[in-house]
């Protein structure tokens, strides 16, 4: 059968012009991964990630066995219908971790894409933010899936037709007293030398997004205090230094 | 009847067989939905879209679908109905009620 393409053009049917019998849908930039962890999935559920030989896969092994694997979405749709039926992070048990990872990306620093980079992160004091967390945690998903965290993607100069982001995931955490959301990057400043001015403006362009645009504070703003710290970037490397690495903040 | 519902159940969902858009030229929106902001797409390769946030919160009330797989301890339905829906302020306000009357 031969399609007419102008003909099919126009009935091209969004799920806003129908509901339930759309035929296009919106795909996202790259395919994600939502995973989860809480105390109740420990030991209990193996990671459905086919096993490799991959000595640092292998390495991230023994923690990914606690480590729930939920969903592969790739449209704006099917995000939703995934967000529209299961908890915010505020109804989450203690101790429980949402991760929303680009496909074929393990949310470890272990993982090729991660290891050399690291991540912004905000703590929020659980008592204030109990019902502000779950709005703060959506933003900052859209902000991953539509892509908009990174400037250098929304440059209107860009003249790459398809750069890749700087973004590897999100995570939520929620603990006893405060809620953590985090901005995994590929890479962090002073890990390689190389272009390092051009990469740190880039990264400290996604923390002033995701703390102005994301989580709706001003440019400067202090917002460190009990149980609350401001939004500051650390590379894992540094992480692994115990209290010693470098912090950047916005 | 139980007979209905798994026939319903049986169909592909439109979701499933929908086409990934390929332009978003292409794509007219009904009045009052918003196209993604175009600076975020001037230079987009076919499929590589990259969207705002106000664009996406138009989807949240529509797309309700639950996904095909185990939702497991995460799943609204796992905690009961008084769970359903505890956001949001961020579009229009209101908040889906209870159908357990």
């Amino acid at each position: 059968i031969e399609v007419d393409m102008a003909a099919q053009a126009e009935t091209l049917k969004t799920v806003f012009n129908d509901p339930k019998n759309f035929n296009v849908k919106h795909p996202l930039y790259s395919a994600w991964t939502l995973w989860f962890d809480s105390p109740a999935t420990k030991g209990r559920n193996l990671p459905q990630t086919p096993v490799t030989a991959n000595t640092r896969r292998a390495a991230a092994h023994g923690w990914m066995e606690d480590i729930k694997r939920v969903i592969n979405i790739d449209s704006v749709e099917e995000f939703w219908g995934l967000y529209n039926n299961i908890l915010p992070p505020s109804a989450l048990p203690q101790k429980a971790n949402y991760y929303l990872f680009k496909e074929g990306i393990i949310p470890a620093w272990e993982d090729e894409a991660n290891k050399l980079g690291g991540k912004w992160s905000i703590q929020l004091p659980k008592e204030k933010n109990r019902r502000h967390v779950d709005t703060l945690w959506l933003y900052t998903m859209l902000a991953a899936i539509g892509e908009t965290f990174d400037p250098y993607l929304t440059d209107p100069e860009l003249l790459e037709p398809h750069p890749e982001s700087l973004v590897t995931g999100v995570i939520v955490s929620s603990r006893p007293q405060f809620y953590r959301i985090s901005i995994w990057t590929r890479s962090a400043p002073g890990i390689n030398s190389e272009d390092d001015d051009k990469l740190r403006q880039r990264i400290e362009g996604i923390g002033r997004h995701f703390k102005t645009s994301v989580l709706g504070y001003n440019e400067g703003q202090k917002l460190a205090g009990p149980l609350a710290t401001e939004v500051e970037f650390i590379s894992h490397k540094d992480s692994e230094k115990k209290g010693k690495g470098r912090k950047i903040t916005v | 009847s139980g007979a209905t519902k798994n026939v319903v159940a049986a169909l592909p969902s439109a979701l499933a067989t929908a086409r990934v858009i390929e332009d978003l030229d292409h794509i007219s929106y009904p009045e009052g939905i918003s196209s993604p902001k175009p600076e975020l797409n001037t230079n987009s390769k076919k499929g590589k879209f990259r969207y705002d946030r106000d664009f996406l919160l138009q989807f949240m009330k529509v797309c309700t679908e639950k996904p095909d797989v185990p939702l497991d301890v995460i799943g609204l339905e796992a905690v009961g109905e008084q769970q359903h829906y505890p956001m949001t302020r961020t579009s229009s306000g209101r908040h889906r009620t209870s159908s357990t009357a």
